[in-house]
């Protein structure tokens, strides 16, 4: 009963899994995911998005976790849309504190009444997050997520302003 | 005439660092000083594009930012001083110029008016990095992969292979090899004082002055003479007060030439105080080996030979020590016993993280652990009481000087002597028995003992990459007070304490009247540095020797003063006395004291001076006279000071015997130190008070080793461990009471007698908790377990 030896190189990464139900259509709220105007208000820090080409945005977002607090600046892709039931989103960004790579899968499932979000990514984080902030990510991640889809719901419900087109 | 060595003096130094009082490199403010801070690498490994420093530029208070391609050709690499067969050394530019090969890797450097414009401008600055795959597994790249260095064509620096005896026969000849694999920990040394530079150039004078928290400061002078290209003698390094180093100020740091390449570009003092972020990630590592030892045993303990594989994570570059410290731990592999064949192969391995160099111990610690958890092992496979294994193979008192298989000649030990004190001490045998009756009641008591051998003293210049020796003036100034200049850099040690010691009783003075100045290249005679245990068995050694020839010189001039012979003087208690017989006899003679060959004494001989006539000089009415210089003899030189560099012959060789009893929350699988005592003899002391502190120190930083420490890198190479809160570093808390006691072998390698004590408690205190946490956990058979052994580990292990 010898435990075996560990000369480093420990898995670190980050998964992220979440379900959010929101009383809404499905096709309503995928729609509303991959609009850049809404995802840049529901964003939590999000300071812009712009999509470049269909599908690939360049964003700028204030982030913060614990004392690592900073801009970051990078891209986010969208891939494999098969609307109204999944697509796969990739951003990279850099920024003082460090970055933050990531990729996550949304589903999107009907329920009566209502539709149910499924996602789950994958972070990796380097630089000063990564040593100073990794413990704390996981919890953070959850709490944007949280913000995020509150910001989604409140603009799902609320009818759409025409003066923001 | 000892009236201060080998008493508990208290430390001189304390009065001022308990007040607040001490000047450490950032207490010292210069007008006009600019901030310098560092973009550092967020990846383990990536190209670098392109730096765009143009937004930093134009941040408020920022005067100047360099990067890689700015200094490549202008500030010399990084040295590295260890010189090993077909080594390979790779380019180590202060600032990186096409790549990043580790988290905290310095790009850029922004100087600015104050240290927050230029903390905020770093921020400001964007690097454009490609990544790469990150070299992190060491035992991995040394079989291929990524290249690291793609010049090298592989990321082995360097193999090696020492030892003596013929390794192959002494394993046939065993009954039995017993084989384990085991894992050093990369550890941080966490010095309370992170690193710090100030330097200031004077354009006109053209001399630089470069303040730094450092253990070596000439040895930095003459190397950032060389990196920045200017004239050694133009050149000053002045080492203030230091908090702690541990190894990891014995060092030429990257940000250590490049802040005084920054004076002389601009003109004026620039400062850069390391922040503890920067101090996990780019102050050197320690230990991060990964080897496997195998012993050839006899049925009766007798060990027949020993080998070592090892792989040790050098990190991205050499630093100064880098390659060399994996063989310190080839030297020490004979621990305290008699193995006639030892052979080690280490291989040298580039990986993307910090460097490793000397961490307190520096190679030792891992040859200790290796060899006295081997011996717990042995025991366990053979059915033998680690006790009398360990006894089996001790050379015996009348043995030594003893010689290893490993090349060294070891100066004197009584091994059984410490071991004995310490059973005794600790009650070993009645432990046993309470061991046995907690087991029966379901506790998890573990006892583990590890008698350990050190190196110390480093050491004769034959063994040294820049020497060995140590340098010490001595001097009388015309007032009386005794003036020391020691080449060795205490910080922390306490040899301002010891050194005066030494001189007070030497020259019959109050300790008060002693001032010990080190750390300043302006004033200090050049000199070797504090490390590896080596201050006051060399330095202190250079110390006394300085002090019999300031004493010839002033047994001279007293004779003189007193008209006799200076052999016909006795010295005692800071006074020169004539002896009665020999008073005698001088008063009969008119003929003065002067060589054959010097000019006419008569003249002198009749003028009437304040001494005519007296039987008693004190060293201080000597000392004025000497300054004086109107009653010295004609063939000597006035003044009364005397410099000595002396160079040790060979090692010195501590060892001692540590217990350490544990018990294990079976709930929660913590580790509890119940029982800790170290008997370490580390030659005669100087002050017991020191030693004393040293060895509870070490000890400190062992259990942290044993139990919490590591710092670990991800698998892209990222630095998780980097700050304290994630760092474990041991706390008072968590600390035994220690019983320590010694026994006292004087080492014949100095007229002192000591042998260094500085290392001990982390060399020999490790695998006492490994060896106890061990034995605590043997019902579960468990036979070895990997450090830190964390609560998770155990509690997994027990499930």
């Amino acid at each position: 009963m010898i435990p075996p030896a560990d000369a480093g190189g420990t898995d670190y990464s980050m998964k992220i899994t979440g379900t959010q139900e929101i009383k809404a259509p499905r096709e309503r709220i995928y729609a509303a995911l991959t609009d850049p105007l809404i995802l840049q208000r529901c964003i939590p820090g999000c300071e812009s998005l712009e999509e470049t080409i269909p599908h690939n945005y360049i964003a700028t977002m204030k982030a913060g976790i614990g004392p690592v607090k900073g801009i970051f600046k990078g891209s986010v892709h969208l891939e494999d849309m098969q609307p109204p039931e999944h697509y796969r989103m990739i951003v990279d960004g850099k920024g003082g504190p460090g970055f933050v790579k990531g990729v996550g899968n949304f589903k999107l499932e009907e329920k009566v009444g209502a539709t149910v979000v499924n996602y789950e990514g994958e972070l990796q984080v380097g630089g000063v997050i990564a040593s100073v902030g990794q413990r704390m990510i996981e919890a953070a991640a959850k709490m944007l997520a949280a913000q995020f889809f509150k910001g989604l719901e409140a603009e799902i419900k609320s009818p759409p302003d025409p003066l923001q087109r | 005439m000892t009236k201060y060595v080998g008493q508990r003096v208290k430390r001189t130094e304390d009065p001022r660092l308990i007040k607040g009082l001490a000047h450490y490199v950032d207490d010292i403010g210069l007008p006009g000083t600019l901030h310098v801070a560092f973009v550092r690498s967020m990846y383990a490994h990536a190209k670098i594009n392109g730096i765009d420093t143009t937004e930093a530029f134009k941040a408020p208070g920022v005067v100047a930012v360099y990067s890689g391609k700015d200094i490549a050709t202008k500030v010399g690499p990084v040295p590295c001083a260890a010189a090993l067969p077909d080594l390979k050394v790779p380019d180590y530019r202060v600032l990186a110029t096409n790549k990043a090969l580790f988290v905290g890797h310095p790009i850029a450097a922004i100087v600015a008016t104050d240290k927050y414009a230029a903390r905020d401008a770093v921020d400001l600055i964007f690097v454009d990095y490609e990544e790469l795959p990150a070299v992190v597994d060491v035992e991995a790249a040394a079989n291929g992969g990524t290249i690291i260095h793609e010049s090298f064509g592989d990321n082995v620096a360097y193999k090696l292979t020492s030892g003596e005896g013929d390794i192959d026969a002494a394993m046939k000849a065993a009954d039995k090899i017993v084989s384990q694999k085991m894992v050093h920990q990369r550890l941080a040394p966490i010095a309370m004082e992170p690193r710090g530079v100030l330097a200031r150039y004077f354009p006109g004078e053209e001399e630089l002055t470069v303040w730094s928290s450092t253990q070596i400061p000439h040895l930095l002078r003459t190397q950032l003479a060389l990196m920045i290209g200017i004239p050694e003698n133009k050149l000053r390094v002045i080492t203030p007060e230091v908090g702690g180093g541990f190894g990891s100020k014995l060092n030429v740091y990257a940000e250590e030439a490049l802040l005084g390449w920054i004076s002389i570009q601009l003109g004026k003092p620039v400062k850069w105080i390391e922040s503890r972020r920067e101090n996990v990630q780019a102050t050197i590592h320690g230990r991060a080996q990964v080897g496997t030892v195998e012993v050839g045993v006899k049925n009766d303990g007798a060990i027949t030979g020993l080998r070592y594989n090892v792989v040790a994570d050098l990190g991205a570059y050499h630093q100064l020590l880098t390659p060399a410290i994996p063989t310190l731990t080839g030297l020490m592999l004979s621990g305290a016993y008699k193995i006639p064949a030892i052979q080690m192969n280490v291989t040298g391995v580039f990986t993307n993280k910090m460097s490793t160099d000397a961490y307190r111990g520096a190679g030792r610690p891992e040859a200790t652990y290796v060899v006295e958890r081997v011996m717990d092992v042995i025991a366990r496979e053979l059915n033998l009481d680690p006790i009398e294994v360990r006894r089996k193979n001790f050379p015996k008192a009348d043995e030594f000087p003893f010689h290893t298989a490993t090349g060294l000649d070891y100066d004197s030990g009584d091994y059984d002597g410490a071991l004995n004190k310490a059973l005794d001490l600790s009650g070993y045998q009645s432990l046993r028995e309470e061991q046995k009756k907690a087991r029966d009641n379901g506790k998890l008591i573990g006892i583990g003992v590890s008698s350990y051998v050190e190196i110390c003293a480093l050491g004769p210049s034959q063994a040294m990459p820049a020497g060995g020796w140590e340098s010490a003036t001595v001097r009388i100034e015309p007032t009386g007070k005794v003036t020391v200049l020691t080449g060795a850099s205490p910080h922390g040690q306490g040899q301002e304490t010891s050194f005066a010691q030494i001189a007070a009783d030497e020259l019959g003075v109050d300790l008060n009247d002693v001032t010990v100045i080190h750390g300043d290249t302006g004033i200090v005679q050049y000199g070797i540095g504090t490390f590896g245990s080596r201050a006051t068995a060399v330095g202190g050694t250079a110390v006394l020797i300085a002090i019999q020839k300031l004493k010839e010189k002033a047994s001279k001039i007293a004779a003189h003063m007193m008209q006799c012979e200076a052999s016909s003087l006795s010295f005692e208690d800071g006074c020169y006395t004539k002896k009665e017989a020999a008073a005698a006899s001088v008063t009969g003679k008119s003929e003065p004291v002067v060589p054959v060959g010097e000019g006419p004494a008569g003249a002198l001989n009749d003028v009437p001076t304040p001494t005519n006539g007296r039987h008693k000089l004190t060293i201080q009415e000597i000392a004025l006279a000497a300054h004086v210089a109107k009653e010295i003899p004609p063939d000597t030189e006035p003044g009364l000071s005397a410099t000595y560099f002396f160079e040790p012959k060979n090692f010195t060789f501590p060892f001692g015997t540590h217990v350490c009893v544990v018990e294990i929350d079976k709930e929660t699988g913590e580790t509890k130190i119940v029982k800790y005592v170290a008997v370490d003899d580390c030659g005669k002391v100087i002050n017991p008070l020191l030693v004393d502190g040293q060895v509870h120190g070490g000890i400190v930083q062992a259990i942290g080793q044993a139990l919490y420490e590591e710092v670990v890198y991800d698998e892209q190479g990222q630095l998780v461990t980097g700050e304290l809160m994630d760092y474990a570093l041991p706390k008072a808390s968590q600390m035994p009471w220690f019983e320590t006691d010694r026994t006292e072998t004087p080492s014949p390698v100095n007229p002192l007698g000591v042998k260094g004590v500085g290392e001990a408690g982390t060399i020999g205190a490790t695998p006492a908790v490994v060896n106890a946490v061990v034995d605590a956990l043997s019902a579960y058979g468990v036979t070895h377990i990997d450090m830190p052994i964390r609560p998770e580990k155990i509690w997994k292990l027990i499930r």
